[in-house]
């Protein structure tokens, strides 16, 4: 008796089926969602705080900087809590955008403007960060050094017009992306499953994305254009004596510069 | 009176392999048709606008009422049910055409089989075979019958995934109505033993992480579905299954 063949697996023509159980795609994609509010959304927040202390001028920011870079392992932190995380999102979200079929203009509804305009402005914050980290963070007078430097550098890159605008854009876009980026995280991990949850999430979101798009943009103006601090001049921040060794010194050494740091000598 | 016609561009292709090309054809007007009854209409005089005669137009239909799910298509570009698109609220001319994502069997009608081998990856079913009678199932209370039989209207029309900007040949995606399918059958009282395997299955390549959440689904299922809320939710359990896995498994 003749046994029937059996039939040859057939290629299914088209979108494929789900591939169950295989590749890492899932933690890939969680991952890259999670490390959008953590630690890269939170290190959002705290840069567009640190640099509202613009508003309270050239010492005030130094101040800041220093602060900053004064934390404990600061190196380690900028490594492996913002650059990392920062270029695997980006990187990812790249990757993500490019494999998406946008049909806006068939079905032109606000989720799915907002689906588009999440991917349009990761790609404007990506070429952003990339020119703001080489111009201000690696360019130039190093910061990190040369605390009391950071408003007077951030000036004369908004001095340029075109400068101004793409700082401007890129604030819009990437707090943008920021406040949307929350209500996703919370819709896509099961947070706000309901309809209403999603649109109470909606405007808290929409809120807090405004707010700190105003804060950025108030930064913006108080460093570009606010009149008090325009040609402001380096602020004097006495840096911390080369050679102080214990117990520091409790008086007044003669020929100090700065009373309130004894041991320093010039 | 001036008699009133209808104008219809048509889509349509022969073969799977064959190239596409577009007929046009006029329709003598009656108020209340439905694309159904419009190509019915045209299947009774296949002849195009030129006066050729061609074939009547092949497409999926089966219930008339929209109930069956078969006869999606696009229609001036959307995709709908052609069961429940009325004529005299649509543009002149009426332009169809098979559901972009699919591969093109003949005309209108497309292969699909894609979602039923998605609904077989994620076993979405009750498991109630066996050699003997397993007795009444356990009760089910009326909040989660409320809850449950808006997910059991789906028709697998497969207009959640034609929407969806995810569900291409690149990412592979499972689309929304599978997805809506574990979360009813992850919550059926006995559909329930299958759970962590579905919840698995889903996370696989192209499963419910490749949702970008532009919200299509929802606002083109004919059936009303509430498919973000159960991709929410489902994404939730995925979330939990991957880390309970990662510890103990």
């Amino acid at each position: 008796m003749a046994t029937a063949a059996p039939p040859a697996p057939t290629k299914i023509r088209g979108v494929q089926p789900l591939r169950a159980g295989v590749g890492h795609s899932f933690f890939w994609r969680r991952l890259h969602s999670l490390s959008g509010i953590v630690p890269i959304g939170a290190f959002l927040i705290e840069h567009i705080v640190s640099n509202y202390e613009t508003m309270n001028g050239p010492l005030a920011y130094a101040q800041q900087v220093k602060f900053l870079n004064a934390l404990p392992l600061v190196r380690v932190l900028e490594w492996g809590l913002i650059f990392i995380p920062l270029a695997f999102h980006a990187l990812y979200g790249v990757f993500i955008a490019f494999r998406g079929r946008v049909n806006v203009d068939v079905y032109p509804w606000a989720g799915n403007y907002a689906y588009v305009m999440q991917r349009v402005t990761g790609l404007i914050a990506f070429a952003y960060i990339i020119q703001h980290i080489w111009r201000q963070r690696f360019a130039g007078v190093s910061l990190p050094e040369n605390p009391a430097m950071a408003f007077h550098k951030v000036q004369v890159e908004l001095a340029n017009p075109w400068m101004l605008a793409i700082y401007v854009i890129a604030m819009i876009a990437t707090t943008w992306h920021f406040a949307y980026g929350i209500w996703l995280f919370a819709a896509k991990w099961g947070i706000t499953p309901g309809d209403r949850a999603r649109r109470r999430s909606g405007y808290v979101c929409t809120a807090f994305g405004a707010a700190l798009c105003v804060m950025g943009l108030l930064s913006i103006y108080a460093v570009a254009f606010k009149p008090e601090y325009r040609n402001a001049p380096i602020p004097n921040m006495s840096s911390q004596p080369a050679g102080v060794v214990e117990p520091a010194p409790t008086s007044v050494t003669p020929g100090t510069t700065n009373p309130t740091q004894p041991g320093e000598v010039r | 009176m001036a008699s009133r016609t209808i104008q219809v561009e048509i889509k349509r292709q022969s073969t799977p392999d064959h190239s596409s090309v577009t007929e046009k054809f006029e329709v003598p007007y009656r108020p209340n048709m439905n694309i159904t009854s419009l190509l019915g209409e045209i299947a009774l005089n296949p002849t195009t606008v030129d006066g050729k005669a061609t074939t009547p137009i092949t497409y999926d239909s089966n219930c008339l009422e929209e109930i069956c799910g078969s006869c999606a298509m696009l229609i001036n570009g959307k995709a709908r049910m052609a069961c429940s698109a009325l004529v005299d609220k649509l543009e002149q001319p009426i332009k169809l055409a098979p559901l972009s994502k699919f591969p093109v069997v003949r005309d209108l009608a497309v292969d699909r089989s894609v979602l039923f081998e998605n609904l077989k990856k994620v076993k979405a079913w009750v498991p109630i075979d066996g050699t003997y009678d397993l007795g009444s199932g356990p009760r089910q209370f009326p909040q989660l019958q409320e809850e449950l039989y808006p997910l059991s209207n789906c028709i697998s029309c497969t207009i959640c995934m034609e929407v969806c900007p995810q569900f291409n040949d690149a990412t592979g995606f499972v689309g929304a109505a599978t997805i809506a399918q574990v979360k009813l059958f992850n919550d059926n009282p006995t559909g329930r033993v299958l759970k962590e395997e579905r919840l698995r299955a889903l996370a696989g390549d192209g499963g419910i992480q490749e949702c970008g959440y532009a919200q299509n689904c929802v606002a083109a299922c004919p059936k009303q579905l509430p498919l973000t809320e159960a991709i929410s939710d489902v994404g939730r359990d995925v979330v939990i299954q991957q880390v309970k896995d990662f510890f103990v498994r």
